[in-house]
């Protein structure tokens, strides 16, 4: 299977053409509008945006993350988009604005995936959106690929597969503590590369 | 709580905000750099030569070197607290140029008929308190950049905070020139670059500490 490359994954550049937003697309420009009227204190053309962007907010985390992170991220993303909002230059237009936000809560994803046990997110994976999870599972084994064998390998085995890091110790043959290290590398390691990947500017 | 239901809280409780300004921000740092060249020059500290002092080419590589790297990493600092902006070109040329005024500073302290020898020419306690005077002076302009930083939107805080640690350590610098008397460039080569790092690596620390977007 050809995957593609992490480069073509990560929308950060202002100037690349972002999945259903792009500069040259006059929604685009709406939402900057939209979020200009905002900053005034227009409620309507706010809950307006807000809806707008959420619906392409969840577009850009289901393909980046494990579906059960999803809605936690949109979220997330909403709150940092209401908090940060005075930040916006109705000068520019918004999507890189929000794109910037929303790979930066992504990030944030990453590492908080990276922080909790590794048992509640087995179950999280068996999801009925196909669709979703083949695009989300295509991108995490790109990523994948750009870590070490004995990482990505324990990794697919107790954050995608859902075995226990005892599972995980038989069938690598490498100590509980060695692979519970290796996922935790790991992980760092793919929010490294996440960050890294290219600069927003 | 749903998206739906999240949505019309935040529209409900939507408030007019008045829009972050990068010349009110940059205006606000001057004030501060002011206030403390004022303080300096009003409690008397201010070197008496500085008038005949401001046209040598050691003065003019002092202070044209921080005043380039202060403006330099300011506006970077500043710029990289929009979301549109990232800090690391910027550091690249602010590290750049640093790296410039050290190999310039290097080349008059090894042409300048002093003297003396090295141990004397550094003076290591002298200098811990010139380095400790730079901090001291920086640490309202990084306390200013932390408040403007939390009131943005980084999205490489990291990077943002080394920036901004670096434009308050060289500021610092800037303004302490108005009151050091020493005129060896080894001297202040070692330990303002002293200073200015310990400020930038206690930018870097501090302020992404407990810093949420």
């Amino acid at each position: 299977m050809r995957l593609t490359p992490l480069s073509r994954l990560v929308p950060t550049s202002p100037r690349a053409p972002l999945h259903g937003v792009d500069r040259a697309d006059p929604a685009a420009d709406v939402w900057g509008g939209l979020m200009a009227a905002a900053q005034d204190g227009h409620a309507g053309a706010y809950q307006r945006l807000l809806s707008e962007v959420s619906e392409w907010l969840h577009r850009y985390f289901q393909r980046r993350l494990p579906p059960a992170e999803v809605d936690d991220a949109v979220q997330e993303t909403l709150l940092a988009v209401h908090r940060r909002r005075h930040t916006y230059d109705p000068q520019l237009p918004l999507a890189p604005w929000l794109a910037a936000i929303a790979r930066r809560k992504w990030v944030d994803q990453l590492r908080s995936l990276g922080r909790r046990p590794t048992e509640e997110i087995a179950e999280t994976l068996s999801v009925g959106d196909h669709e979703s999870s083949v695009t989300s599972a295509s991108v995490l084994a790109s990523l994948l690929d750009e870590l070490r064998p004995a990482q990505a390998q324990v990794i697919r085995l107790v954050k995608l597969h859902g075995h226990s890091i005892e599972d995980a110790s038989r069938e690598t043959g490498l100590s509980p503590s060695a692979v519970k290290m290796n996922i935790h590398r790991g992980l760092a390691r793919l929010t490294a590369l996440v960050e890294k990947s290219r600069d927003v500017e | 709580m749903s998206n739906d239901a999240l949505i019309l809280n935040l529209a409900a409780g939507l408030t007019p905000v008045r829009r972050r300004s990068m010349t009110r921000e940059a205006l606000l740092l001057l004030a501060v750099a002011v206030v403390e060249g004022a303080l300096i020059v009003a409690a008397g500290l201010m070197r008496p030569d500085m008038a005949q002092m401001i046209g040598s080419s050691f003065m003019t590589w002092k202070i044209g070197s921080l005043a380039i790297l202060a403006g330099l990493s300011c506006t970077v600092a500043m710029r990289s607290f929009s979301p549109h902006r990232s800090p690391r070109r910027g550091l690249r040329l602010a590290v750049g140029v640093a790296g410039l005024a050290v190999t310039v500073g290097a080349f008059l302290a090894f042409t300048a008929d002093i003297q003396q020898p090295l141990i004397a020419r550094v003076s290591p306690a002298r200098g811990m308190l010139c380095a400790v005077s730079i901090i001291v002076l920086a640490l309202p302009l990084l306390a200013v950049l932390r408040a403007m930083m939390r009131r943005a939107a980084p999205v490489f805080p990291q990077s943002s905070a080394f920036a901004a640690g670096l434009a308050a350590g060289t500021s610092g610098a800037l303004v302490f020139t108005l009151c050091c008397p020493m005129n060896d460039p080894l001297y202040v080569l070692i330990w303002y670059c002293v200073g200015c790092t310990a400020v930038a690596a206690l930018g870097r620390w501090l302020l992404p500490r407990h810093f949420r977007l």
